[in-house]
């Protein structure tokens, strides 16, 4: 009877195996055929001046967009987990609305707005703050307000989450021992939540390490390894240093998310030990 | 003292409410400003807009690049949404339910998807269409977007799997009802919600998607986002802004329907 | 009236075996190097109610898994009407089972959730509309038939689960720990219908809880589990008063347990001298050995406070400790003087009954017959 559960898995491999596992190891495969020898693609990438300019770009942009995400994220999360009833769905619904927009949409709305001629340049531009545009598709800026408008609610839901988990008596028994709202913030709801912030801020970095169309259309002359896989394999037709790319960014993807799994891990044991000493 | 203390932090509170509440509504102004440039006249794109005009929607009803784009990115959608949600239910099952060895590692490869950077499939997968002789159908993209579209029914089966013990299902089980039985009238009506709720995800992330489909479609099956993207880097006009306004407004009918029908179904 | 024919329909299934309706052989479940069950056989007469009961973890709720199909026993036989049913999937065991919180389906009516089996067995719609009203009427709930589960109140949705579980006439009826999930009085009336239930329809029931009450109340015999064995079959009265180790004793109501020290040797007739650890000297009738290594077993309600006392095979002076009044019954702690040996002493107070205080000497004393040895 047991070993009849395992036709459950045929799906998944049918669609997995040809269109998951496969490309992944084409890739590899290719990342290694190239025409100048064994491994010169990567030895490419650690010495090409421009890739590796590529390759700090993105980093740069992902852990920008990290942080601002955090930055309004965590508030947006605080406030959503204290609402109850009706706020709560409403204040979901608002920060879900934009996501269910498509990213080139949304892309090409912050098009609009951040244009030289666009509505916060003329806003700025009329309250007297600015005397020139300012140039934000040039210089980056605009690329990483769009994607932390983008990210945002990818943070927002797993710290949220965290929040919500959170016994209320904890901040109400820091209340007792004397700590005012902010201690009781900073001693207990803050570290308790410190876990699924890791989560958040991953997923946000390792989606922003992969972006495509907001570069593409928002980063001016800032140009991220999405693109320059891209720009590789269809118009300059070179598969080999695409793949090695390609290769580059999912082994990125692996280690970062094994790091947060390893961390996870490592504080679960951390928690067990502490349990079994007050046990 | 201890009382204008209580009002400080009290006031404190209520300014952070107020700043995360105009958080939340900044976020609706991209989309606004959207639908806003969209009803002018001009043949660029300017804010505030001095007009009203339908002439970009005009242009865009006319246009047949964007009624087969409309097309193809449905039935897309549609097909990649089906299979991907028939493979995740089956996945979580036998991970949830069925305790099968490998479910951890078989787990992570279904979750991975969503997490991968879609540039590196589509890097991987374009040799493989093309040997599959599949490069240019709508089956390339269907079955791409398939795989990005799995994690979503896969993570919401599985929670609504866990949020119940399976002695329900051993319960129909002891009552004569054998595994394919206690499925149709037990497990799927109680995951109903789940499956509806992972193949909308899977069909939103199939709509979105612009990376998989620049790289496996051809002129005859681009799809929607690829046909803005497209026009995007071409010219800039409102009629872009007019299109975008008609798909927010049929994914918020989409989206809410989604959540009212369950409930729906609930009451009958 | 209408129940007649569920009635009939089941004793007439078991009379046509005869005997035992379950016989359980040699069954025993290893995981790995743990025994969760180690072989056991017993044998279940039909239109038993059969209470097992035990610690968590005894192994008690791995044996009944094993019947109802969901646990694969590791070896043994489970033979329900004379076949072997471990080699059958759960769904062709034609069993019964009331689940720890109902298992009722949530998004089912009453009136579907009790016509679920019959459905599933082909059943034609006015036969099945037939018997869940039928069924619905035995549990006094026909006006909840159109109500959703999570309408109804724990013991409601209990009743409901006792008629999904019995409406198709099992050869068995499973119960694990029913009454777990409601509140003390409401399962005091629920053990009262579940006999009721019982009764009525004649079926052979085997019933999983921790409490020893619940189990005392209900059952026609008992089996005490621990460590994945049965260590007592028995009457509820047979295990209170002859208990076979010193665990039994103590898991089924309260006992004083006092290590023996040395016994006399057996004369037909004739009471033993036995010494207690701490230098005491007591009769009993007992033909166990009652060296080192046992213990002397006396039941708190046996023994007599006050003057009535004096006199008996067994008679002390102790002082009373503890002096606690309980509804119902009146508890000391009494500690005998010279060897200091600690009675629980259990007293059912009538109108005249003095209540000694705490500090107070008292006579306690006992009969030779009502004190006995266990093994540990």
């Amino acid at each position: 009877m047991k070993h009849r559960s395992f036709l459950l898995y045929i799906p998944v491999a049918l669609l997995l195996t040809p269109f998951f596992l496969a490309p992944m190891a084409m890739i590899g495969t290719e990342s290694f055929s190239g025409q100048q020898g064994f491994g010169a693609e990567y030895a490419k990438v650690v010495t090409d001046q421009g890739i590796r300019t590529v390759l700090s770009n993105t980093f740069y942009v992902a852990a920008m967009v990290t942080i601002f995400s955090l930055l309004i994220g965590y508030p947006v999360a605080y406030v959503l987990a204290r609402l109850r009833g009706r706020w709560a769905t409403i204040g979901i619904f608002l920060i879900f609305l934009p996501f269910w927009a498509s990213t080139v949409i949304r892309s090409f709305a912050w098009m609009i707005l951040l244009g030289r001629k666009g509505p916060i340049n003329s806003m700025l531009l009329g309250l007297g703050f600015i005397t020139d545009p300012i140039r934000f598709i040039d210089n980056g800026l605009g690329l990483m307000i769009a994607m932390t408008y983008i990210m945002v609610p990818f943070i927002v839901v797993p710290i949220l989450n965290g929040l919500r988990g959170i016994d209320p008596n904890l901040p109400r028994a820091a209340a007792v021992l004397g700590a005012n709202p902010w201690r009781q913030f900073l001693a207990v709801t803050l570290p308790l939540s410190l876990p699924n912030v890791a989560v958040g801020c991953t997923i946000v970095f390792v989606t922003s390490l992969g972006f495509f169309v907001t570069p593409s259309l928002l980063g001016g002359d800032l140009t991220v390894v999405s693109m320059l896989i891209s720009e590789q394999a269809n118009r300059l037709l070179d598969w080999p240093l695409a793949s090695a790319l390609a290769i580059i960014v999912l082994l990125l993807t692996i280690i970062i998310f094994a790091l947060l799994r390893l961390s996870q891990l490592a504080s679960r044991r951390r928690g067990k030990t502490q349990a079994g000493v007050f046990a | 003292m201890s009382i204008s203390e209580k009002k400080l932090w009290a006031a404190w509170s209520r300014l952070l409410t107020g700043m995360v509440g105009a958080i939340l509504i900044g976020f609706l102004v991209p989309i606004l400003v959207v639908v806003a440039v969209s009803f002018q006249s001009k043949s660029y794109l300017s804010f505030p807009p001095t007009d009203f005009s339908l002439r970009w929607y005009q242009q865009f009803i006319g246009n047949d690049d964007y009624r087969s784009a409309i097309l193809n990115s449905m039935m897309i959608g549609a097909t990649a949404a089906a299979l991907a949600t028939i493979a995740g239910i089956s996945t979580a099952l036998a991970v949830v339910r069925a305790g099968v060895p490998g479910s951890t590692i078989v787990s992570a490869l279904s979750i991975a998807p969503a997490i991968l950077p879609q540039i590196v499939l589509a890097i991987g997968l374009f040799p493989i269409s093309v040997w599959l002789g599949l490069q240019g159908t709508l089956w390339a993209v269907i079955l791409a977007h398939a795989v990005i579209g799995l994690p979503f029914p896969f993570i919401t089966v599985c929670g609504a799997l866990a949020s119940y013990s399976n002695r329900i299902e051993i319960a129909s089980m002891t009552l004569g009802a054998n595994p394919f039985q206690t499925f149709r009238l037990i497990t799927f009506p109680m995951i109903r919600s789940a499956v509806i709720a992972g193949f909308i995800f899977a069909f939103a992330a199939s709509l979105d998607e612009l990376v998989l489909a620049l790289f496996l479609s051809s002129p005859s099956t681009r799809t929607l986002p690829l046909l803005l993207w497209e026009q995007l880097n071409f010219q800039v006009t409102p009629e872009i802004a007019a299109a975008a306004s008609v798909i927010l407004a049929v994914t918020s009918l989409l989206i809410l329907a989604a959540t009212l029908l369950p409930r729906l179904g609930k009451d009958n | 009236m209408l129940q007649m024919p569920g009635r009939s329909a089941t004793s007439g299934q078991n009379r046509a075996v005869g005997g035992a309706a379950v016989s359980i052989r040699n069954l025993c479940k290893r995981y790995n190097n743990f025994e969760a069950v180690v072989p056991t056989s017993v044998e279940i007469d039909s239109g038993d109610f059969f209470a097992i009961i035990g610690p968590s973890g005894s192994g008690k709720s791995t044996l009944l898994g094993m019947i109802a199909g969901y646990i694969d026993p590791t070896e043994g036989q489970i033979v329900v009407d004379g076949r072997d049913i471990v080699p059958e999937p759960i769904y062709r065991r034609n069993i019964g089972m009331v689940f720890q919180n109902y298992a009722l389906f949530p998004h089912l009516s009453v009136a579907q959730n009790v016509a679920y089996p019959l459905k599933i067995r082909g059943i034609a719609k006015d036969e099945i509309a037939k018997r869940v009203r039928e069924s619905l009427a035995m549990v006094r709930l026909e006006a909840f038939a159109s109500r959703k589960p999570s309408e109804l109140s724990g013991g409601q949705q209990q009743r409901i689960a006792l008629a999904r579980a019995s409406i198709y006439h099992p050869s068995i009826l499973l119960m694990d720990e029913p009454l777990g999930a409601l509140d003390k009085n409401l399962r005091d009336e629920m053990q009262e219908e579940i006999k009721r239930f019982q009764q009525e329809l004649g079926a052979t029931v085997i019933y999983v809880t921790h409490d020893q009450q619940e189990a005392a109340f209900l059952a026609d015999r008992i089996a005490i589990m621990r460590d994945g064995a049965m260590t007592q079959i028995g009457s509820p009265r047979a295990l209170y008063e002859q208990p076979n180790s010193r665990f039994v004793a103590e898991f089924l109501g309260e006992a004083s347990i006092l290590p023996v020290k040395s016994a006399s040797a057996k004369q037909a007739g004739q009471p033993r001298q036995i010494v207690l650890e701490d230098g005491t000297q007591a009769s009993i009738h007992t033909d166990e050995d009652a060296g080192p290594g046992r213990f002397a077993c006396i039941r708190p309600e046996r023994i007599t406070v006050g003057p009535k006392a004096r006199g008996m095979d067994n008679a002390y002076t102790g002082t009373v400790r503890e002096s606690l009044y309980t509804p119902g019954s009146i508890r000391y702690r009494v500690e005998l003087n010279g060897s200091g040996c600690a009675l629980k002493v259990r007293v059912l107070p009538q109108g005249n009954t003095e209540v000694f205080e705490t500090g107070s000497t008292v006579d306690v004393g006992w009969s030779a017959d009502d004190m006995t040895i266990l093994r540990e």
